[in-house]
């Protein structure tokens, strides 16, 4: 088990990492040591070093891991919800409320998704709430179509007739007979979105359209890093390799989760 | 003549043995048939020696005087090349999809190193397997063609090198039942007319009987009885072999007993189904036209016919699972409205059992709750432990063991499921049961079970039966009266035994054919 599925447990790591280190580092993500500025790594309490300005890179990484990770899970637990509440209905009702609602959908992946992100930050501002609407917008609607031709293919399934012909209402079929057939699916796909946003989020960021400093991201970082990086190609090579690793450990696992299910 | 022998075979799948122990022989002309249940190893042993399967063959297997036991994989190619032909079950995933089937009888033809048949020579191969303007065929790939042409094709480009043995796995189960008969008929006429010796794969033994000339039954691997098929058949010594025997449904068999039909508890009226066609396009395709049909208390009635005859929907509109887009259906004098519309105490009459038995239940569900569902909801007055006990009484009626309540459907086998399906449908007492095809995706053993205890809850609980199947023969051991079905229509009804002894439609004529 911990062998074959190396990947979601270095991921579970690096979490738990994430989430303790602010509780053992001197140094918080936004102080600055004025005696260290660009200091080298394991240069007295800096295990990475600092940043141009003198913050501690390893309470940053953590940082910044915590922020994308939170918004991927949030955006990914969004899109899940909206997307099995809405590909479930059209699947369900089928004929023309589906027809009209696949539309929708069609509709909406049509839309330049980065112009409207770019308009909602000029519009209202950089904050945490609008990357995650404009994660979430998107983010559904692959979830919606998967889940709409599962519950197709499931509506012909005897046991679903059957529990029509004992009298079952359609209410209680979609959650008691459909939902728990679909659920290896939908976990299948939420563990590919997160990965996904992840890498939404942090190309936000990296264009200045994420989060608002001094918080930050993996995507701020790998920026901030990008622009210092003939001075200390490490600033780069952290986060970025960083955003890599999780990025190819939540694929795997999510494509594994996949190719159980359908 | 003997033209292949196998003597002594073992096949091994990473290091299983599956079959044991096996020989027999084809002699050139004839026709051997290897009968067993689903997992008795009979693929394996008429494919292994030839390294169509994941496993190994060893022992002597002589074929035409070279023996594929000590011979290395060039050499079997070799003799699949020029002496062997095969025709598997599912003839649309058998050809290949993106080739013409000129192009791939061509291939076929070419393979034992013939030079390039003219179009002349093609089209001849074509008709000489029945096969309708056969010019036209030759440019069409294979989804254009039904199952029953696309199977005569495979048996075309099987023999198009003149193979002197040829294998068939299954040759007709995946077809429609009225095409069975024609299929076997060309194989034994192919015979006859080439000398070329068939060993052939069923599961049932009714297919064969009348073709097959050597009979070898298998069971878990193992050769149980072989011998003359007409011997096997009349006078069969192993316990198995009899009781399978005495398991495959024949029209010839003495009529059974049936109990006395009461007053008229379902009557339909220009029952009539049509769908939207898929797609873009407009319009309507009718799957059921003009409906008429009557079953009194105690019945049973068959729905015979073939795949697209309308007869599944006709019971899915009767149980109230199914659209309806024309008609009327009345019980007694009730007139029961269509699908969503049907009260509880409607439902509570009339409750289907399907083909699929592992399909038919939920596999997230435990045995108890899948039989209790329609206690659920149909008899909310009882308590949860009541219901648990007329689902324990179901499980008592339909020969299961109570132990099995706790059990998830993944761990039932394809009897036992489909018993728990006739549960849920029984449990609360219905008067009227629509079972489709509730026979046929099970072994012949089985089947035969679940066709006994059909009989037995009709006799004791006064259950009518609607019998939809493509097997008259299976129908004829359970039913009072029989409805023919053919694209859409009903096209002839009677008494089960007028029927088949004096069938009017070619689509009757066809079907008893078959059996």
């Amino acid at each position: 088990m911990l062998k074959r599925h190396f990947p979601l447990v270095l991921v579970v790591v690096l979490v738990v990492l994430a989430l303790l280190l602010p509780l053992l580092l001197p140094w918080s993500y936004h102080e600055i040591d004025w005696d260290a500025v660009r200091a080298p790594a394991f240069s007295g309490s800096h295990i990475f070093g600092t940043d141009e300005i003198g913050r501690d890179r390893l309470a940053r990484l953590a940082a910044g891991t915590r922020v994308t990770l939170m918004v991927a899970i949030a955006a990914a637990l969004v899109s899940l919800i909206v997307g099995i509440a809405w590909g479930a209905t059209a699947g369900w009702i089928g004929g023309r409320v589906d027809e009209a609602m696949m539309r929708i959908v069609d509709g909406l992946y049509a839309l330049p998704f980065m112009f409207i992100v770019i308009l909602l930050m000029v519009v209202f501002g950089r904050s945490i709430l609008l990357v995650f609407v404009g994660i979430g917008l998107v983010e559904w609607l692959t979830m919606a179509r998967v889940v709409r031709g599962q519950v197709i293919a499931l509506k012909q399934r005897p046991f679903v007739l059957a529990a029509e012909a004992a009298g079952t209402s359609s209410t209680a079929i979609l959650l008691r007979h459909i939902m728990p057939n679909i659920a290896g699916v939908a976990l299948a796909y939420l563990m590919l979105t997160v990965p996904q946003v992840v890498m939404v989020e942090s190309f936000l960021s990296f264009l200045g359209l994420g989060v608002q400093e001094p918080l930050t991201s993996l995507g701020i970082l790998v920026k901030e890093g990008a622009d210092d990086m003939d001075m200390t190609p490490m600033g780069l090579a952290l986060p970025g390799g960083l955003l890599v690793l999780i990025l190819v450990c939540l694929t795997i696992e999510g494509e594994r989760l996949r190719d159980r299910f359908s | 003549m003997t033209l292949y022998e196998i003597r002594n075979m073992a096949a091994t799948i990473a290091g299983n043995r599956l079959v044991e122990d096996v020989s027999l022989i084809v002699e050139a002309g004839h026709c051997t048939a290897i009968i067993g249940a689903s997992g008795s190893g009979k693929s394996l042993t008429c494919l292994s020696p030839f390294g169509l399967t994941p496993g190994a063959a060893s022992g002597t297997m002589i074929l035409d005087g070279i023996d594929l036991g000590g011979a290395d994989s060039a050499q079997i190619r070799d003799v699949r090349r020029r002496l062997a032909g095969f025709i598997f079950q599912q003839p649309l995933t058998a050809l290949t999809p993106h080739l013409a089937v000129g192009t791939q009888l061509q291939e076929a033809t070419m393979q034992a190193g013939a030079a390039r048949p003219s179009r002349r020579e093609l089209v001849r191969k074509l008709e000489r397997v029945g096969l309708s303007r056969a010019d036209e065929r030759l440019d069409q790939f294979p989804h254009r063609l039904s199952g029953g042409e696309r199977q005569r094709v495979m048996i075309a480009a099987a023999i198009a090198h003149d193979p002197k043995l040829l294998i068939a796995d299954e040759p007709t189960s995946a077809l429609d039942a009225s095409l069975r008969g024609e299929i076997m008929t060309l194989l034994d006429e192919l015979r006859a007319e080439t000398g070329l010796g068939l060993l052939l794969v069923s599961h049932d033994l009714a297919s064969v009987e009348g073709h097959a000339d050597q009979l070898v039954v298998m069971d878990k691997g193992r050769v149980v009885e072989r011998g003359l098929a007409s011997q096997v058949l009349a006078s069969a010594v192993e316990d198995y072999t009899r009781r399978l025997v005495a398991a495959t449904p024949r029209l010839q068999e003495p009529a059974p007993a049936l109990s006395r039909p009461g007053k008229i508890l379902l009557e339909t009226r220009g029952l009539g189904v049509a769908f939207d066609r898929p797609g873009w396009r407009r319009g309507k395709t009718r799957a059921l036209a003009d409906a008429g049909i009557v079953l009194r208390q105690g019945e049973s009635l068959a729905i015979v016919g073939g795949s697209g005859s309308g007869k599944s929907t006709l019971g899915r509109a009767i149980a109230g699972i199914g659209p309806v887009t024309e008609g009327e259906i009345f019980w007694e004098t009730m007139l029961l409205p269509e699908r969503r519309k049907r009260s509880l105490d409607m439902r509570r009459l009339i409750q289907p059992v399907f083909q699929d038995p592992v399909a038919s239940l939920d596999p997230h569900w435990q045995v108890v709750d899948i039989v209790t569902e329609p206690l659920r909801n149909l008899r909310a007055d009882l308590t949860q432990v009541e219901r648990n006990e007329m689902a324990r009484r179901a499980l008592v009626d339909v020969d299961l063991a109570e132990d099995l309540l706790t059990r998830l459907p993944a761990s039932l086998s394809g009897g036992q499921a489909q018993r728990v399906a006739i549960a849920r449908a029984i449990v609360a007492s219905p008067q009227l049961l629509v079972l489709d095809e509730a026979t046929s995706a099970l072994d012949p053993l089985v089947g035969a079970g679940i066709l006994k205890l059909l009989a037995r809850l009709q006799n004791e609980n006064g259950l009518s039966l609607l019998f939809i199947t493509h097997d008259i023969a299976a129908a004829r051991r359970l039913c009072h009266r029989v409805a023919v079905m053919e694209g859409g229509l009903i096209v002839e009804t009677g008494q089960m035994q007028d029927v088949i002894d004096f069938p009017r439609h070619p689509a009757t004529q066809k079907l008893i054919a078959a059996s």
